[in-house]
């Protein structure tokens, strides 16, 4: 049994349709992250599992428990969801001290007051803010805020734990931390939590599972190395970094061993070479096939059936550890992601492959949607 | 914004704020009944139906009576005669009368305010935060109390003024007479200036000071900039502060009261004031027709800033704490600093002087040692009247500012933080007393109190004037409640629900216990404004159900000046004592947010 379902998941405001039939199980303990760009949806089934948006189709349940279900006009308000919520402005109450915010769910549940004083310190202790406990809450950094709102948000072991984009206010290095620390932590007490962000590395460095949103749909489903490497559609790839992403026409498909893959062999303009699918192309038909600029190997020796290209260097930017470089040849032009120490210099010749198992194909119909 | 439907999950508007998400409790069946739509229906429905009975009904009554031939409660027919009479050449003299004498204080009104405002929120005057408080402290000094006041000093026989001038000069003229064009617009803008004041130093304070130091790294010089940026940002809050400051001009009763009329100066609050009380027999048609036609002007002037507003408020206001940029003065930050301490001596210390002097001795205008005497506080003390109208004042004034603040409380909770269906007529009925004065309100609770139903005996009882506060006071209790609302986001509500507390443990833990310093705060004020409150209390009044605003003028009226001193000095003590809690208060309020 799942710790969330949401089946068939509909939202509308008037005329707009910010959620559009949404599917999405979460499994208890697993971390699972609504990732797309802004205005996507992501906070609107996040508030509907929360309680604080109703949908308008739909059925939601958590744990065995059907929350809500649109077409038998079933609601369960958000205070009897036995949830744990993590607000993107933390939304500690201005009026209450440190230990009076996260002592608020047990007293709400009238717990006892020595029940309620060894909750919250033993919870103020796992997010090391119990040294804080007395401050009043404005008197708080970012980061400290953020705790207080995990602490807050799971002193009375919620059954999911929601967080919508909680390290968007922190700077860059305590993003990192906070999001590793989280990590750690929803590990060791395997709760079950649902994260909404829009960006991308939080995402993978955080998630067991990513779902990717754009407008009101769901692209993808997938572990973070899925959705990298295996999209199932351009626009899932693009949403990653910039990808070099190939036309070409396949030549020959089949079966990859032991995988439920299929090896393609593609033709480009002017090149050739292997590249993997999840599905079965017909030989002739067109395709798209995307190279990570990471996976871009300079000056190697091309394996047997491996994508390669030579051609001259049109820009390189430093960025520190790896050197941002462009080659263009014969009317592609392929961005590498190459490592500084190289010292590649615009103007220069180089050869550039692609290791085996780099090259991904789509089907262009579903990019061009 | 369009009205907005939402009964349970139905399409909202198109342009409901995408940003704002306010808490929309639904309906389901573990729902308890604010969340129900028949409980909010209900709901909604006594809201409308006590605020209609507030602002509509008079306000409906006040049109019905300025076409009815007789007085209030009589049979009579329906006729035109009440605006006939208005449209006189004597009225034409009156309207100019009142918009000149409006026009006369806003200007220099609006031009001290400013100047004040940039000395302490922009300058390193000292004592800054002390001469804000002194500076505003004439706004919430009953206008009557000064009014009072100003009348001894400025008097042309015995006034302190005078009397100095001609001790000082040798002379036997008296170069000051309170009872005159200039005497009205000298006390109008001694409470209008702190009023502006207080509207628009905060838009100085908060301003951003990199868009004032951008300019400056442009080459702009100082005098540029604030000519250029500061002034056109601050115009938005000047503008509108203009307009409101002429309203209430406009509506002012108690400086024409006591300075025009006795120099035959009449203004149309005065003029329907004659008409109703000073009349061979009392013409109630003309003078509702008047108030009609007062209200409607109003109502243009109302619109015409609205338009003249629109677009026009630039968020430099953010919730950012800044620092403005503060004006090193240097040496003549004395100078500005005596200029506020000078304001604040005309403005409070003469006039309470005059009340402190007057109280003890026997007669007004004979102040020498012989005469020194505390038969006035006795007379005072054992005067009946004057006890009656205290209790009824400080009845009116807890339960009113109470109930005001309930009331605005209520409803700016529901246009603010719910889209419920309705909320937006509920927003404009609150809203309707903003542009009736205080004297044609008074006329349109004469009629719709007169038109109730036999059984209903509210005529004649405080409970009528305790409506018409509540009338008059919903404005500002909204908007005050309104801004309260608006700082705290709707997370703070939506995390509370979430993680366990129903509706109402979240109203009353979180939004209540966040909200009452406002509440506090908007409850003072309230209850300045009633205390304060003379003219629709001297048409509502009758005899057992006097406040002391009209008891002091019939005293007035009496020659009594010396123990309206006594009581006006009581007064002010309670001005002072209120204004210390709520300053107190707002303080807390600052530390905490
Ligand atoms: N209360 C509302 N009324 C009308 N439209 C709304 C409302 N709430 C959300 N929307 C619309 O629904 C769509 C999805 O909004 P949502 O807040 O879920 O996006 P999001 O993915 O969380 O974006 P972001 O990353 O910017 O937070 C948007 O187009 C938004 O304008
Ligand atoms: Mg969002």
């Amino acid at each position: 049994m799942s710790a969330v379902l949401v089946e068939d998941v509909s939202r509308t405001f008037g005329d707009v349709i910010a959620v559009n039939r949404v599917n999405l199980k979460v499994e208890r303990g697993e971390f699972v992250t609504l990732l797309g760009p802004s205005g996507c949806g992501k906070t609107t089934t996040l508030r509907m599992v929360a309680g604080l948006e109703q949908n308008t189709g739909g059925r939601i349940s958590i744990g065995d428990r059907v929350v809500s279900d649109a077409e038998k006009g079933f609601f369960v308000p958000p205070d009897h969801r036995q949830l744990g919520m993590v607000f993107q402005s933390y939304a500690i109450w201005p009026h209450m001290t440190v230990f009076d915010n996260v002592a608020y769910p047990l007293r709400i549940r009238r717990k006892s007051k020595a029940e309620i004083e060894q909750r919250v310190m033993a919870t103020l202790r796992l997010v090391e803010m119990d040294k804080f406990a007395q401050r009043p809450a404005p008197a708080l950094s970012g980061g400290q805020q953020q705790r207080v709102a995990i602490a807050r948000a799971l002193v009375f072991e919620p059954e999911v734990l929601l967080l919508d984009e909680p390290l968007s206010n922190l700077d860059a290095r305590l993003r990192t931390q906070m999001g590793d620390e989280f990590r750690a932590l929803q590990k060791r007490l395997g709760i079950t939590s649902l994260y909404v962000t829009h960006d991308q590395e939080e995402a993978m460095a955080l998630s067991d599972r990513v779902v990717v949103m754009h407008g009101g749909h769901i692209l993808q489903i997938g572990a973070p190395e899925e959705i990298y490497q295996r999209p199932v559609s351009r626009m899932v790839a693009a949403f990653f970094g910039s990808p070099n992403l190939l036309d070409a026409k396949v030549s020959a498909c089949e079966p990859e061993a032991g995988t439920r893959y299929f090896q393609l062999t593609v033709n480009g303009n002017g090149w050739q070479g292997k590249a993997r699918a999840s599905e079965k192309f017909e030989p002739g038909e067109s395709v798209l096939i995307l190279v990570r600029p990471e996976s871009v190997r300079v000056g190697d020796q091309a394996a047997d059936g491996a994508l390669s290209w030579t051609g001259k260097i049109v820009s390189s930017i430093f960025r520190g550890p790896r050197t941002s470089i462009a080659i263009e040849t014969s009317g592609v032009r392929i961005n590498i992601e190459a490592p500084a120490i190289l010292g590649l210099k615009v103007g220069d010749q180089v050869k550039v492959a692609v290791p085996a198992g780099g090259a991904w194909a789509i089907r262009p119909e579903d990019a061009q949607k | 914004m369009a009205v907005v439907a939402d009964a349970g999950g139905s399409p909202d508007g198109k342009f409901a704020g995408a940003l704002r998400r306010p808490l929309t409790p639904k309906t389901g069946i573990l729902s308890h009944i604010a969340s129900t739509s028949l409980g909010r229906n209900i709901g909604i429905g006594i809201l409308l139906l006590i605020l209609s009975f507030l602002t509509l009904y008079p306000l409906s009554m006040l049109f019905y009576g300025s076409l009815h031939s007789t007085p209030p409660g009589m049979a009579g027919e329906f006729n035109l005669d009440g605006y006939r009479q208005v449209l006189s050449a004597e009225n034409v003299l009156i309207l100019i009368n009142t918009v000149g004498i409006s026009f006369a204080k806003t200007i220099p009104a609006i031009t001290l305010a400013v100047l004040l405002a940039w000395i302490c929120a922009r300058t390193d005057t000292p004592g800054r935060g002390v001469l804000e408080v002194l500076i505003t402290l004439p706004f919430f000094i009953p206008p009557i109390l000064t009014a009072m006041a100003w009348g001894m000093l400025g008097n042309k026989q015995v006034g302190v003024i005078n009397m100095a001038w001609q001790w000082m000069t040798g002379t036997t003229d008296s170069p000051i007479n309170v009872y005159s064009y200039g005497g009205i617009v000298w006390h109008m803008m001694q409470y209008s200036t702190p009023f502006l004041f207080l509207f628009i130093v905060d838009s100085f304070r908060a301003m951003d000071p990199s868009l004032e130091e951008s300019s400056r790294m442009c080459g702009a010089s100082r005098w540029f900039t604030f000519r250029r940026v500061t002034f056109m940002l601050m115009l938005p809050a000047i503008v509108s502060s203009f307009m409101l400051s002429l309203i209430r001009g406009i509506e002012s009763f108690e400086s024409p009261l006591f300075f025009g009329l006795p120099a035959g100066i009449t203004v149309i609050t005065t003029e329907i004031y004659n008409a109703i009380n000073h009349r061979a027999t009392p013409a109630y048609q003309y003078a509702t027709a008047l108030s009609f036609a007062i209200m409607a002007g109003m109502f243009l002037l109302v619109i015409w800033q609205w338009i003249l507003l629109r677009g026009r408020s630039y968020t430099t206001v953010t919730g950012k704490g800044y620092s403005p940029n503060i004006t090193k003065l240097g040496p003549w930050r004395w100078v500005t600093f005596s200029f506020c301490i000078l304001f604040f001596i005309i403005t409070v210390v003469l006039p309470v002087g005059q009340l402190a002097v007057g109280s003890f001795f026997k007669f007004f205008g004979f102040y020498s040692w012989d005469m020194l005497t505390l038969d006035h506080y006795s007379a005072v003390m054992q005067n009946k009247d004057f006890w009656r109208s205290l209790s009824n004042t400080m009845l009116l004034g807890l339960l009113g500012a109470t109930a005001t603040m309930i009331l605005g409380g209520i409803i700016a909770y529901v246009t603010v933080r719910t889209r419920w269906r309705g909320r937006k007529l509920i927003d404009a009925l609150a809203w309707l007393p903003w542009m009736m004065p205080g004297m044609v309100l008074g006329v349109g609770f004469l009629w719709a109190f007169a038109m109730l139903p036999g059984p209903i005996p509210i005529y004649g009882t405080i409970w009528a004037l305790l409506l018409a506060y509540m009338a008059l006071g919903t404005p500002i209790s909204v908007r005050v409640m309104s801004s309260a609302y608006h700082q705290l986001s709707f997370d703070l509500e939506e995390c509370s629900r979430v993680h366990g507390a129903s509706w109402w443990q979240t109203l009353w833990r979180i939004l209540i216990a966040l909200a009452w310093p406002s509440f506090a705060v908007g409850w003072v004020l309230t209850f300045f404004g009633i205390i304060r409150e003379l003219s629709a209390s001297i048409l509502l009044y009758s005899v057992g159900s006097e406040v002391l605003s009209v008891t002091l003028l019939k005293l007035w009226a009496n020659g009594q000046a010396e123990q309206v001193s006594v009581i006006g000095l009581m007064m002010m003590l309670l001005v002072i004592f209120f204004r210390w809690v709520q300053l107190k208060l707002i303080k807390q309020r600052i530390s905490t947010l």
